[in-house]
């Protein structure tokens, strides 16, 4: 097993820029939920994860927010597992009131050392506690009602089963959400065992309720390095069952049959990735000629990336500067460090509530995008020392430098909603000069010398998956996309896709659309026959041209 | 030649769509031009040309816009609708409404420039305009044009030293007006030799084709060709003892066309072909489908600079002017129906929303309809608000969005007008019937009275109303006019190999420089990546930034 870890930290090497901006990426990673009869303790309510930035990925620091408490011994998992920038994979709650964690803290004991049945006799599971599985129900209800694309797909699709005899094995976040997922492919007719991408992001009372209606959960919140490994050959390894389709967010589950169990690979039909690492990693063993299945990239499918990157960084940047400082927008100068999907969507928010909006880009094309939407384009350093908050979404590197934040003004807002967290030079900021004070959870103000203090918020991680939460609906459209790229993959005919990185077809993109529509109570206009001749296409779709840029 | 022409109308058949959706384009250009000392009759100035759609392109009327003419002409040469195919609107503006605007009419001069001996001041006759007397007027234009192409006129100082173009001979086919006038005037500063002919027969502005020969570019067009000069303009523009052109660059493909005809053995010679329009591109495609594509072409119809431009940003502002010339509409809560969530569609959203007007979408499309969704519109069948609705704007590409059961139901007043591609959105045929009235209430707009007194009224008879009733901004020409003179360097500096006989895309970095040269018109100022931050995103400090799949 440490061997094939071990491949694996040499194959990440391999996976350059995604992987190395995301390396340190501190990330925490669980869905909210909505707990009426939880039986936790309070003071476990609000516990989140946040890991100290280091640029070596070997010791991390874990702050609980509530107790402070700290660790310096971390598995290297943690900045490995969720790299993408994928929103659908990360989400907190820190902020959010009605939030609660099932907690592994009142019980020592490891789920891999329990027997557990549930109500129907079966035992093949791992979960923390199968009691906790009618909690859990209530959950995967709740999240149903904002995923009503998912329940009309099983609707649509219960009577003719487009998954029967699929046998899915499948490696995401373990949530309310995935389970409304899981049991829309078992209600298509697949049968499905599954596993935690992520140590941490696991909703324990979700995979007992997943494990107690007989799907096969491998997944508590709080895994080791170890465990995580041990769940995934649990999943995949099972006597008298063998997977033709994998589901996975990160690439770990198909780089550990890879490893472990190649010829499982002659009975897959297609692999299913929605991270950008994981696609990554699928475009390096497609073009090492190693890839020997077809894979569907629905990480850039159009739906999935409009919603992931301009409509939740829209909602997010309020949302999240408003829960960890009250800040007022209106009048407030604002920069906002690039200009694609995530400023585009920061900069339409901030303006709407006017604020005065400047933009810094080092793309001419996106520049002038910004130009013609209103926008003044600026060098950081010429506005530095007037503007009252800055939000980093470059994906890049030292976009805020200490000297930078030197000249900034009294109360300034520091935030950053781009990639990693490298955006701002944060580690320059831990000098004896200066004092770091945390004023809440996610804020910190940083005092120099004179007095002048920042306002620093997450650390520089990404704002808004520390300090707000990511909506069901656009999990839903994730969730959807997945399902639609199996129920492809799974019914294409022979040949039509080859052993290569495919994109989900357009087609299958307007139908993830057209399924969530209907909670606009919009109405899709059809083609009359003699249109669809005129234009050339089908009245089905697709719409639109490969290139389109929408 | 008739054979010829007889095979361009064939091509035609074969370039099926676009040509089909714009085969009844009524079509008139020309470039807004400031006149102060016009020698021409105030009766003249506003003319313009509209020519009632039918479907078959043989039978066109002419109407004056100006309502006090009223001249109806019912012979037209079938070059009109065929010239000006192409969505972009860099081809086609109008200023019937603008009171700037003057044009130097012919109808003081009934000779033909073909039979007139002209000579410019150094004695030169290598050119055919109306009056070559007019360049100096001509030359003012073209100096007005320059302010608002500041982007060209900062690549012709960054590119005279090295002269990229040293060596080129170009030949051109597009509208001839101020604004390709800087255009050619920078071919010509960067090394390049000229010969220019029109893509248009109407869009030519005289005064400019004598600014231009004045100056020794030899170009042959002038307002008002008949379809034999049109093809006699282009013949003598490519067939010049002791010259050979080496790069083309064509609007429509009318050029590349004549060339692929008559002087095969001209491609021996031609490094490439640039060419902007949506039909000149598909021309191109199915000339390299059939394989007789012979040397590399440049599509820079589809670059993003050039799309956006087009389509979403002119469009926001001219669904606003145009509207306001034509009917004077207040805005703001005003319920309006746009047909259509693309770039246009978007862009007449974006600015009736932030006048307060209340906009529905309807869209086909269900990742376009999710996108009027998030961004805050009521997806709707037309039919569900068509009693409700005052302003439809039409904005789809495709026919018959609007029929006359709908226009029937309308309410009093109801707004009508197309900002598509075409004028087959909106079913205005189907209004022609005795039963109502139509009236013009002023040019481009009638209103169209039903028997119990109802009107409805319909802009520029269902024509595209920012060609018709609006005027594009040099700005958004620049865009082209840059894009096009960079695509030209490109593919004349290209090394060997770097294209095959294929249709290219302008490279993105092309494409990205079109975009910085006018940042400072906005007084932008880009930021640049340190020599760590571009190693630590794997990119180029120059570009270019995205990948090509990028969205934008």
């Amino acid at each position: 097993m440490s061997d094939s870890a071990g491949d694996g930290k040499l194959e990440m090497k391999q996976a350059s820029k995604e992987v190395k901006e995301s390396e340190n990426v501190a990330e925490k990673y669980s869905a909210m939920t909505v707990s009426k009869n939880s039986d936790m303790s309070m003071g476990d309510l609000s516990s989140a994860f946040t890991a100290v930035t280091t640029h070596k990925p070997v010791k991390k620091h874990i702050q609980f927010v509530d107790d402070k408490q700290e660790f310096s011994k971390f598995p290297t998992k943690t900045g490995r597992r969720s790299l993408s920038r994928s929103v659908s994979q990360s989400s907190t709650d820190s902020g959010s009131s009605a939030a609660s964690y099932t907690d592994s803290s009142d019980d020592e004991t490891s789920p891999k050392d329990k027997t557990q049945v549930n109500s129907k006799g079966t035992s093949d599971f791992c979960v923390k506690d199968i009691k906790q599985a009618e909690f859990g129900r209530r959950e995967i209800e709740i999240a149903g009602q904002e995923m009503s694309a998912l329940i009309s797909l099983r609707k649509r699709a219960q009577g003719e089963k487009p998954l029967a005899g699929a046998k899915i094995v499948g490696c995401t976040h373990i949530t309310a959400q995935t389970a409304v997922l899981i049991e829309t492919l078992v209600a298509l007719g697949a049968q499905c065992r599954w596993t935690a991408c992520n140590i941490y992001s696991t909703q324990n009372e979700v995979a007992a309720a997943l494990s107690e209606v007989g799907v096969s959960v491998f997944a508590w919140k709080g895994e080791s390095e170890d465990d995580f490994w041990w769940c995934i050959d649990r999943c995949v390894n099972m006597e008298g069952w063998q997977p033709n389709m994998i589901l996975d967010d990160g690439g770990d589950l198909t780089h550990w049959v890879y490893k472990k169990y190649p010829g499982v690979f002659k009975k897959i039909r297609g692999i299913v990735e929605e991270s950008v690492t994981g696609v990554h990693r699928l475009y390096q063993l497609s073009k090492a000629g190693k890839l020997c299945v077809p894979a569907m990239n629905v990480n850039d499918s159009v739906t999935k990336q409009k919603f992931d990157n301009l409509y939740c960084c829209r909602e997010s940047v309020l949302d999240g500067l408003k829960r960890t400082t009250d800040v007022m927008f209106g009048g407030k100068q604002v920069v906002v460090c690039g200009y694609g999907e995530v400023g585009k969507g920061c900069c339409a928010a901030l303006k709407a509530l006017g604020s005065i909006v400047y933009i810094t880009d080092i793309d001419p094309i996106c520049a002038l995008q910004a130009c013609m939407d209103g926008f003044r384009v600026v060098k950081l350093n010429e506005v530095i020392r007037q503007i009252d908050l800055i939000i980093t979404c470059t994906g890049n590197k030292n976009v805020v430098t200490r000297d930078q934040l030197d000249r900034m003004k009294n109360g300034c807002i520091v935030c950053n909603m781009g990639h990693p967290n490298t955006e701002i030079d944060v580690a320059s900021l831990r000098t004896p000069d200066l004092t770091w004070e945390r004023v809440r959870s996610q804020v910190d103000h940083i005092i120099w010398p004179d007095g002048k203090r920042i306002v620093l918020l997450a650390e520089g991680r990404l704002l808004n998956l520390s300090c707000s939460t990511v909506p069901t609906f656009v999990l839903s459209i994730t969730a959807t996309t997945l399902a639609l790229a199996l129920i492809e993959l799974y019914n294409a005919p022979e040949g039509r896709y080859k052993q290569d990185v495919y994109l989900l077809p357009k087609k299958m993109d307007e139908y993830v659309a057209s399924l969530h529509l209907p909670t606009f109570d919009a109405h899709l206009t059809e083609l009359s026959d003699e249109q669809a001749k005129y234009l050339g296409l089908n009245k089905n779709g697709p719409f639109k041209p490969n290139y389109y840029r929408y």
